[in-house]
């Protein structure tokens, strides 16, 4: 029971990150190297609001996740806004400068010591005892409903919203999207914006469960593998993706070599691209072109 | 604020004070800054900086000035081996310090050994070359060594269990750890410990609990981590969690002192030679006062390495006179005697033969419930260094 129990942490904690990959390369189709350090940017913006409202958890975490939504759009206003029609790889560069800048301004403001953002919340993390004697920390099964809960309301969002529908537009023809009339700048903004939250909100748990610290750049970065064998598109893909990930990690770990733990998502990476170069639920058109 | 930001974020990238002047002396610094190892491996450096800040205040030495030219490696070999390259070719340092992940090691050796300058571990884990009969470039000051660490905890685990010892091990996949901890296990069968379970857990590790859980279905009454501090910290918390109640010792990394008062856990041990802040000496209140004037960016008691590092780096230069060279200051290390004022259980001694230190001192520490402080567990226990 102890194992399902971590495979499905590790695969929130997957499918949470690998959805900010999946919101913006299937809008933009730039792959965000940067989705680790924005992630860890959320969680030192917690931080940092959970240390002034030192009396208003709820405050300082609804502040930093505006804060979070606020920096995705100030990414794409100041920096990628430049890339748009420009080449991929152009894009995808500026991403890696963006990741080297906030590894370096984080350092700068907060230092590379590792944080707790739960003490400074003055919350505490108990573990809860579930059937077969399994055990879960409160924030990894926090972790687990966010994920949930993210991914239903990006399905309802994208399905059925007025600006979902203009999103997944922009992403499948972004000239006849334009030519009708949507904003294509506000619909990149958007994308951006709700991709850091996504990553925001990873990284938030994911501090709060075990603390704060630079380990989170390489998490951000191990993401992506579960994002590529669910195919980059699919926002379906990333989370069937992380749930394979997460599984073949989690039984190597426990019954072959815990050193294969590193090595485990890229294998299964590799063997997904061999069968399926795009994706378990990715789309063909889009590798046709790479 | 933009622009302050984007300057703090260019100076981030580089992290890099030329050292222009001909008129002092040049020593360069390549550590993980950013990365994974940051917390424990940044922390020195800004300890160096620090020392030496104040060394420069007070006129330098020799009537010169030190210029440290500091570069970040985020702990990856392929960058600690670019900078340390452009520091032995470009900036001609006379000295290299190394804070950084012990897989770095191998490029920067390499680098020190066609330049022949010294390298000088600082925070950054001790090699077995440091120890008689030493490699003629490699010293250190460093708090933590390989071997002695694992003797000094076992029998520290030995002489505190009050029944047989079901041994379980945590190391993070890196050499040296993992290189430790295979070490321990030995050592611990041959005091007739019973090894249960190892675990060597890479460092891009998003959830320990699955490590954690092996270790705790292995049933182990005590556990043993060497590792950089993230990896001790969090297996322990990942086991607690999971219900595990036994005994944990590990190693004293900078962030000890205030861990130990976040854990309030009265079975959590660390095992380290460097005294913490709580023992309020001198020297302790010195640290604290500097690091407030100069407004540093990590906790005082974070800075002890890098004060250590300093109070040696002092003494070779005096040694070495002006004008050095990289010659004068190899040299010059190969006969030191560095009193560290109670940072440590004793001097750090250097010799031809020992670039280590000819006794090497532990102490064990905890959280005691009873008096809701941290306390000394286990006293100054020497170990010579033959």
């Amino acid at each position: 029971m102890q194992l399902i129990v971590n495979i499905t942490v590790l695969a929130a904690i997957y499918a949470l990150l690998a959805c900010g990959y999946v919101l913006i390369y299937r809008v933009s189709r730039v792959m965000n190297m940067a989705h680790g350090e924005l992630a860890m940017l959320g969680a030192y913006l917690l931080y940092t609001t959970a240390s002034l409202f030192t009396d208003h958890p709820v405050g300082a975490i609804a502040a930093a996740l505006v804060l979070s939504l606020t920096v995705g759009v100030l990414v794409y206003v100041a920096l990628m806004r430049k890339m748009t029609g420009q080449m991929v790889l152009a894009a995808i560069l500026t991403t890696i400068a963006i990741g080297i800048l906030l590894r370096g301004v984080i350092v700068l403001i907060w230092s590379a010591a590792q944080q707790h953002p739960l003490q400074a919340l003055k919350f505490s993390n108990p573990s809860i005892e579930l059937i077969g004697g399994a055990r879960i920390s409160t924030c990894a099964a926090l972790m687990v409903l966010a994920t949930v809960a993210v991914y239903t309301a990006l399905f309802v969002f994208l399905r059925f919203g007025r600006w979902g529908m203009r999103l997944r537009a922009a992403g499948q023809n972004p000239l006849l999207a334009a030519q009708r009339g949507i904003n294509l700048n506000a619909i990149y903004a958007l994308a951006w914006a709700l991709s850091t939250l996504t990553g925001s909100i990873a990284g938030m748990l994911i501090a709060l469960d075990s603390g704060l610290d630079q380990t989170m750049v390489v998490i951000g970065l191990k993401a992506f593998a579960p994002a590529l064998v669910g195919g980059l598109d699919s926002l379906l893909g990333a989370l069937v993706g992380a749930v394979i990930v997460a599984s073949a990690e989690v039984l190597a770990i426990h019954y072959v070599d815990p050193l294969l733990s590193d090595v485990v998502p890229f294998l299964v990476l590799i063997a997904a691209l061999i069968v399926r170069p795009w994706g378990l639920f990715g789309t063909r058109e889009e590798l046709d072109r790479v | 604020m933009l622009a302050r930001a984007l300057a703090a974020a260019l100076a981030a990238a580089t992290l890099a004070y030329p050292a222009s002047a001909q008129d002092a002396y040049v020593i360069g610094v390549t550590g993980a800054l950013t990365g994974p190892a940051a917390g424990t491996n940044g922390p020195p450096i800004e300890g160096l900086r620090l020392y030496v800040d104040r060394l420069n205040a007070a006129g330098g030495i020799n009537g010169k000035k030190i210029q440290l030219t500091v570069l970040d490696d985020q702990g990856e070999p392929s960058k600690a081996a670019a900078n340390a390259k452009r520091l032995l070719t470009q900036d001609n340092v006379s000295l290299l310090v190394l804070s950084s992940l012990s897989s770095t090691f191998a490029p920067v050796i390499a680098e020190t050994r066609r330049a022949n300058v010294a390298l000088m571990l600082m925070g950054a884990v001790c090699p077995k070359e440091v120890y008689p009969p030493a490699d003629l470039l490699q010293f250190c000051t460093t708090a933590y060594a390989g071997g002695y660490d694992s003797r000094a905890t076992l029998a520290f685990i030995k002489e505190t269990a009050k029944e047989p010892v079901r041994i379980g091990f945590a190391a993070m996949a890196i050499p040296l750890s993992r290189g430790e901890i295979d070490y321990a296990e030995e050592q611990a069968k041959a005091m007739g410990m019973t090894p249960v379970d190892k675990e060597v857990i890479p460092p891009s590790t998003a959830d320990y609990t699955p490590f954690a859980t092996k270790l705790k279905d292995a049933n182990p009454n005590w556990i043993f981590s060497w590792a950089p501090w993230v990896t001790q910290v969090k297996t322990f918390e990942a086991l607690r969690r999971l219900g595990w109640e036994g005994d944990y010792i590990t190693w004293a990394h900078i962030e000890a002192e205030s861990e130990l008062a976040r854990l309030k856990d009265g079975k959590f041990y660390v095992i380290g030679a460097n005294s913490l802040f709580q023992d309020n000496l001198p020297i302790h209140k010195q640290i604290i006062e500097e690091a407030k004037k100069a407004n540093i960016r990590y906790p005082a008691e974070q800075m002890t390495e890098g004060w250590i590092g300093g109070l040696v780096l002092e003494a070779v230069l005096k040694a070495g006179g002006w004008p050095a060279d990289a010659a004068k200051i190899r040299a010059a290390m190969e006969n030191v005697k560095v009193d560290t004022q109670g940072l440590r259980g004793g001097a750090i001694e250097w010799s031809k033969d020992n670039h280590f230190r000819t006794r090497q001192y532990y102490r064990v520490y905890r959280w005691d419930p009873a008096k809701s402080a941290v306390a000394v567990t286990k006293d100054w226990v020497a170990y010579d260094v033959k």
